[in-house]
């Protein structure tokens, strides 16, 4: 609503309006602010519950649904874009109004965000546990989803933030602007290259990268979902909120200026580090790992503005659980931002990699310092949405200590898990053979472990429903009505800016002098300020930099992926089997990546090359090994053994923590299906002859009928030829046996069995 | 005592900001980084002394291979040597490490036999002298789902894994049915004849 005030000129004329009268749209923030709390227990809990699977793996019942390879995908999207996508909502709109004196562009874009997000993690919810997955990390949701994810991001956020922005009373903008403004630009680039997909069916996509350069481009993703997701729009909030809550001036505003443009143009290039050692060329992981060096002290400036604004306010940190979350939120940020680049050393990573410390260290950023920050901005918020005390400081403060027990007990175990695990992985006996060569001993070491971090991640669900509780009862008490406060700004046009750029006053140098002068004072960042449209034009070409040095190269450079002429396309079957490994989510807990590490290639085979996953759409090198590796594992068990350990991994494997896929052994292969699949591969470039498209699903009925055959000859399993579990044992029986495909005697082939027995 | 910073003459809903430089230490650091990853790059990727992991790893391969088998050399597939490793406890050791990591996920880790047959008794499917165990392993019996080892083990690995299996059978144990059919103990260590190059 607006209305303006306006003068007559004696002619009876409307001389140009001075001051502008106008409301807040704090509806929106209210929905927000509670959508955040409903996801947040729902992302806790199941975050919980799928931790528990890992000690207790009966948890899921036997059912499918409740698998650990489907449920963490929903935890892991329902954290980040449900709970931290609501909670960064409700305070960018809250935020955003004041600092530009508008009510929001448009009522209607904002319902339309609200109830389009809601929509998104609903529909999230139901296809992730159905195993409708794009099989990437963080990026599983499928293709109309990420269609509504665009448009939901693009056309109702991004256009009725930035039309906020056009309209704002406010000549200059904020630091919380700029980082809400590289959020929005940033996020809509990641998510759009990274979803880039060939659809086979109304829920099925394949990335139309593939492999090394798929990797290269989801990391570059995954990692800067972190950067601009999770951290830029948390800052944002932190430079709007905490000055707010501290009534403190912030630090320094020329820290603000370099930690921004910093963290922004390097930031980008950091996703390489979680690909160290792997078929990445070195000198992406290079980059990767020096960027991240480099981003250390960006980061930290955020840490030290938001710390040094307490100073002359500590006092009141003793008493205001608002600050107290925030302080805590901010030194979170300051050890993950710490840990992250000491992770980033390729030495560190190679034994941290693949385990529980990076973990440990997401949960550090995503609960210590996402969670902790919005629970002081709910707390300080709510008071003031609804009008009403908050209803109890006592239990707000319980909250607080339970949540920080609780993190620290999560984060310091799982540290300890990972390290411990890297150390058995690696370990060699006086023999130099592998100390632990059975891959289930380093799993059921880390059990007191997992017990300790599902008790400190039960803390903090219980904080989080304490702070649920406690904000709905402060909800409960507000007036019958809310009151709409008025407020008045002149125009902008009314304010003319008076500040000109600084002008080197210095002497007897020369004009180049001058400029780095001018330069260090930093006062032309006061211009792009003023210009919301090409501030957003310089993040997103501060994000181009190191997107294109990194990925143009990796598409353009063949040597970076040479060819193996062994390597040819999966069979009709596997690729059928390959669509079940994706949709149970086993790279969730599995890797395709065997380092060049002595104690690796002892205990998986052959290290992994680049050209082995020219194939692979996507590819599924997985992040952690909760269970082994498996891209050698083709031919190295018999097929019987695949079926039993799918039924019960705890018929062969005493200690196994895998959940049971007894339903892959009674649900049919969908035939029909997989010409459309193969025609989506050639779509790819994949090369297959027009004649193995066309056959595609009687060579895989061929295929799965003389492996049900070997089936029945190795220990009894009769009429498994249409079922899953056979395509999934196709598939697997194909890892990784390619490069060895000239010797002879690589895997148990499809043809017609060997007479004769073992033994 | 410090005096107060400058606040900067511009506010945002009651924000202000101070006109602080940013501290020296963080733009040492910050610069320490810049200067460490330049010499880093220019090391790891223009240096004659880098190494790459690929070199690494070759260089743990040798160290490896050739503190084990500088005293073994190249073994032969034959029943002598197999005797011989049989008698020798660290090579034993050795044999049983491999079975652990590859074998035992089917055999069970006393050989007694989970999804493929027991190892310790004396009924056999395909084998009826000791080298069978060696080319049973190196070739695998597709039908049966014993997966061939010719290319994920060296001949030694094969040999002393062969070697450690013929010796189970001295230490029967209860766990799945024998399977096959019995034949003779081992017998006693023959002479060395015919071996070629056994060592």
């Amino acid at each position: 609503m607006m209305t303006s005030a306006s003068t007559f000129d004696p002619a009876g004329r409307p001389a140009v309006r001075t001051v502008d009268t106008f409301s807040y749209d704090d509806s929106i923030v209210r929905k927000f602010m509670l959508a955040t709390l409903l996801w947040g227990v729902v992302a806790m809990a199941a975050g919980l519950f799928i931790a528990l699977q890992l000690v207790v793996p009966r948890l899921n019942f036997g059912l499918e649904w409740l698998g650990f390879g489907r449920l963490r995908p929903l935890h892991t999207n329902a954290a980040i874009f449900a709970f931290v996508g609501n909670g960064m909502f409700a305070g960018v709109y809250y935020s955003t109004q004041r600092l530009c004196k508008a009510r929001m562009f448009s009522d209607l874009l904002s319902n339309l965000h609200f109830w389009g997000w809601q929509a998104i993690i609903v529909s999230a919810a139901v296809t992730l546990p159905l195993g409708f997955t794009q099989g990437k990390e963080y990026a599983e949701l499928e293709w109309p989803i990420d269609i509504a994810i665009a448009v939901v991001w693009v056309g109702f956020f991004g256009a009725n933030f930035f039309g906020t922005l056009l309209r704002r009373r406010e000549r200059h903008l904020y630091v919380a602007l700029w980082f809400y403004i590289a959020t929005i630009a940033t996020v809509a680039v990641l998510h759009v290259f990274n979803s880039l997909v060939v659809v086979a069916a109304p829920l099925r996509s394949y990335s139309v990268y593939a492999g090394v350069q798929d990797a290269l481009v989801q990391w570059w993703y995954g990692h800067n979902a972190v950067a601009f997701f999770l951290t830029t729009p948390i800052l944002g909030l932190m430079y709007y909120f905490l000055p707010k809550a501290a009534e403190r001036p912030v630090f320094s505003y020329k820290l603000s200026i370099v930690h921004f443009w910093s963290l922004v143009f390097i930031y980008i290039w950091a996703g390489p580090h979680h690909l160290h050692y792997t078929a990445l060329p070195q000198w992406a992981s290079t980059l990767g790992m020096l960027f991240s060096l480099m981003l250390w002290m960006p980061s930290w400036g955020g840490m030290i503005n938001g710390l040094m604004t307490l100073r002359g306010a500590w006092h009141k940190v003793a008493t205001d659980p608002v600050l107290k979350f925030f302080v805590t939120a901010i030194t979170f940020y300051g050890m993950a931002t710490f840990e992250g680049p000491v992770l980033s050393i390729k030495s560190v990573n190679a034994l941290s990699h693949y385990t529980d410390w990076t973990i440990g260290h997401v949960h550090g950023g995503a609960l210590g310092w996402n969670a902790m920050l919005f629970f002081g901005m709910a707390y300080w918020l709510f008071p003031r949405l609804y009008q009403a005390p908050l209803w109890s400081k006592r239990l707000a403060e319980w909250h607080f200590w339970i949540a920080t027990i609780g993190i620290i007990a999560y984060w310091v175990s799982m540290q300890w898990a990972g390290i411990t695990q890297g150390l058995m992985w690696r370990a060699f006996d006086a023999n130099g053979a592998l100390a632990y060569p059975d891959f289930v001993e380093t799993v059921t070491k880390l059990a007191p472990l997992y017990w300790i971090r599902a008790g400190g991640g039960g803390l903090f669900v219980v904080g989080m429903v304490m702070a649920a509780f406690n904000l709905l009862m402060t909800r409960a008490g507000r007036p019958r009505v809310l009151a709409e406060t008025l407020h008045t700004a002149p125009l902008l046009e009314a304010r003319p800016a008076h500040d000109a750029p600084y002008r080197s006053d210095l002497t007897s140098v020369i004009d180049a002098g001058k400029a780095a002068d001018e330069f260090a004072r930093l006062s032309w960042h006061r211009l792009w300020e003023r210009m919301p449209v090409k501030f957003a034009v310089f993040v997103i070409a501060a994000i181009s930099v190191g997107t294109a040095l990194e990925a143009v190269p990796m598409f353009a450079i063949k040597s970076n992926v040479p060819t193996i002429e062994s390597v040819t396309p999966y069979t009709p079957l596997e690729l059928a089997g390959r669509d079940i490994y994706r949709a149970e989510g086993c790279y969730n807990c599995h890797s395709q990546m065997i380092r060049p590490i002595w104690a690796e290639t002892r205990r998986y085979g052959e290290y992994s090359k680049p050209g082995e996953f020219v194939y692979d759409h996507p590819f599924q090198w997985g992040s952690r090994r909760i269970g082994p590796d498996l891209h050698r594992v083709g031919g190295k068990y018999s097929h019987d053994w695949h079926v039993r350990h799918f039924e019960n991994p705890r018929q062969l494997v005493q200690g196994s923590i895998m959940p049971t896929y007894a339903h892959l052994l009674e649900q049919g292969t969908d035939y029909g299906e997989i010409r459309a699949t193969v025609g989506a591969m050639v779509a790819l470039g994949v090369p297959y002859s027009r004649d193995e498209a066309e056959r595609a699903e009687d060579l895989a009925r061929a295929q799965a009928a003389a492996i049900a055959a070997e089936l029945e000859g190795q220990g009894g399993y009769k009429n498994m030829g249409d079922k899953k579990v056979i395509a999934l044992v196709a598939y697997l029986q194909r890892l990784g046996t390619d490069i060895s495909k000239t010797t002879a005697a690589a895997a148990p082939t499809a043809g017609p069995a060997k007479e004769g027995g073992a033994k | 005592m410090r005096h107060e910073p400058r606040v900067l003459d511009h506010e945002y809903d009651g924000i202000t900001e101070y006109d602080n430089p940013t501290p020296g230490w963080w733009h040492m650091l910050f610069i320490a980084t810049v200067v460490f990853s330049a010499f880093y790059a220019v090391f790891w990727h223009a240096s004659e002394l880098a190494w790459t992991p690929y070199d690494a790893l070759a260089s743990d391969k040798k160290d490896y291979y050739g503190r084990l088998f500088a005293v073994l050399g190249t073994l032969s597939p034959d029943e002598p040597t197999m005797f011989r490793m049989m008698a020798d406890e660290r090579w034993m050791n050795f044999g049983g490490s491999v079975f652990a990591a590859n074998c035992a996920v089917c055999h069970g880790s006393t050989g007694s036999g989970i999804t493929g047959p027991n190892l310790t008794d004396d009924s056999w499917i395909n084998v009826e002298k000791m080298t069978d165990i060696f080319r049973v392993i190196t070739e695998g019996v597709g039908a049966k789902g014993m997966p061939a080892w010719g290319n994920r083990l060296t001949e030694n690995e094969r040999i002393l894994v062969a070697s450690f299996v013929a010796n189970m059978r001295s230490h029967p144990q209860p766990g799945k049915p024998p399977e096959g059919k019995p034949i003779p103990p081992w017998g006693p260590a023959p002479a060395p004849g015919g071996a070629p190059h056994g060592g």
